[in-house]
């Protein structure tokens, strides 16, 4: 049923991001989280192509990334919830000078 | 559980069972390819083994050079050995290590010979070994005699989604069922590496996996490198993954929820069934044939952007749920299970789909990898030889 499929998948209720599932243009999108029956509409700001992320809340520069229920990130600018998250607005907390 | 599907293996002296039946023709050293090339070429049907290294290593990298040369004879896939070496102290070694578990074993060094008498010689046991091969049968076996390994490749998001969920599906069900699993990846734990801990069995087991983390991130990080683009990937980034803790979780993802019952040196060898952890680069072939050392007879690899590794000794299975590589990277892809990112089938189902792939790998099934003649053969060097 091409209506019931999801646009984004979050891992865990809490998460920060979610990944799009398919190529998403900017606009209302909707999604749902894997841990529960939840859903989500995100209105997006930007391009965000299959596997990449989208921001679900707002998130500081300095903020972690929370994903998996676990911290896969610091924000390393302002990030607004719609937003597409990469490399260019997080960075990885473990590895200070892997960055873009 | 459903059923289980009737598994037949070759059955090897040591007790230890094999999904292939090779007859491996294996070099000591890298001066010792084009005579073991001349050897599979005079009989086809054995299996050259050609790799880069194997002069003038010393000290641990040696030791680990042996035992991946030596576990990667003793394979249970592998029925038959042919060792050739430059010298022969050296060959012994590697050679008296693979007779250990009982298999046949032939070895002969070229100095003093050169690579025409010891294609000549070798090729005539080769030719042996490999009728002799023909004829061992296949026999009925259990879940519980069967090895297999996991790694995955040119991951994105959609690994952590999709296909490393559904390879924990099997992993769990493998290892209630009495199986063995070996995951690895070291550096591709961190930021979730407390959690790893945290399933070990003991405090034994927690220790050496601690060990074997810290000495090998610390050995990353003091090189001082932007690892954006080597670890994760560029194509990791290209799908996706941000980071080395986002990639992390996704590797974590698909070893399920077993105890981790042992912390395994690179090219160690599990000792009893149940869930295991190597210590291994995540560079694919180097860990796929650090894992066939540690006589894994099937290997699971979950890719998103579309990895096409292959290994000459352990077939390897790819799991993609990356709708747009299991279109376009169709022929390198064993199961879709795309399915699963559009939320058109459960995990459970795509991983019973897996089991039965897996399984009909067991009892001969070629894996697309092996029908492209993907044979990656790379030893982990641990620094420069003297």
């Amino acid at each position: 049923m091409a209506s019931s499929r999801p646009d984004f998948l979050a891992h865990r209720s809490g998460d920060a991001v979610a990944v799009a599932v398919r190529d998403l243009e900017p606009g209302l999108v909707r999604g749902g989280y894997l841990d529960g029956d939840a859903t989500e509409e995100v209105d997006l700001k930007n391009d965000v192509p299959l596997g990449h992320k989208v921001a679900l809340r707002d998130i500081r520069a300095g903020e972690d990334v929370i994903e998996y229920g676990v911290r896969v990130a610091i924000a390393s600018q302002d990030i607004s919830r719609g937003d597409y998250v990469h490399t260019h607005n997080v960075r990885s907390a473990r590895w200070q000078n892997s960055v873009a | 559980m459903a059923e289980q599907r009737r598994l037949t293996g070759y059955r090897r002296p040591d007790g230890s069972v094999g999904v292939r039946n090779h007859v491996a023709i294996l070099p000591v050293d890298d001066l010792s390819n084009a005579a073991a090339e001349g050897i599979a070429a005079l009989v086809p049907g054995t299996l050259a083994l050609p790799h880069a290294f194997g002069r003038l290593q010393f000290g641990d990298d040696l030791d680990l050079t042996f035992r991946t040369l030596i576990g990667v004879g003793a394979n249970p896939n592998v029925a038959a050995v042919i060792v050739i070496g430059i010298e022969p102290n050296w060959t012994d070694v590697v050679a008296d290590g693979i007779a250990s578990t009982g298999k046949p074993v032939e070895r002969i060094a070229i100095e003093g010979r050169g690579d025409l008498r010891v294609i000549e010689h070798a090729a005539r046991y080769a030719k042996q070994f490999l009728q002799d091969a023909s004829e061992i049968a296949r026999e009925p076996v259990e879940r519980g005699d069967i090895v297999l390994s996991m790694k995955d490749g040119e991951s994105d998001t959609t690994t952590g989604l999709g296909s490393c969920r559904v390879t924990a599906h099997l992993v769990d069900e493998w290892v209630a069922s009495g199986g063995t699993m070996i995951f690895g990846e070291t550096s591709e734990l961190t930021g979730g590496e407390h959690l790893i801990a945290e399933r070990c069995v003991d405090d034994e087991v927690r220790k050496r996996f601690q060990g074997f983390y810290d000495d090998y991130v610390e050995m990353i990080e003091q090189t001082g490198a932007n690892l954006l683009g080597s670890q994760p990937t560029q194509g990791n980034i290209a799908g996706g993954l941000s980071t080395i803790e986002e990639k992390a979780m996704g590797n974590i993802v698909k070893t399920g929820s077993a105890p981790i019952v042992g912390a395994l040196a690179p090219a160690e060898a599990p000792t009893k069934p149940g869930l295991y952890f190597m210590d291994t680069s995540s560079a694919a072939a180097e860990c796929v044939t650090l894992m066939t050392a540690g006589r894994g007879v099937v290997n699971l690899f979950p890719t998103g952007q579309g990895n096409v590794i292959g290994n000459p000794v352990q077939p390897v299975v790819k799991i993609s749920a990356n709708p747009k590589t299991t279109s376009a990277m169709a022929d390198h892809i064993d199961v879709d299970c795309s399915d699963v990112l559009s939320q058109e089938s459960t995990v459970e189902q795509a991983g019973q789909a897996l089991i039965e792939i897996v399984e009909r790998t067991i009892n001969g099934r070629i894996t697309a990898a092996e029908a492209l003649n993907h044979r990656e053969f790379t030893l982990t060097k641990l620094y420069r030889s003297a």
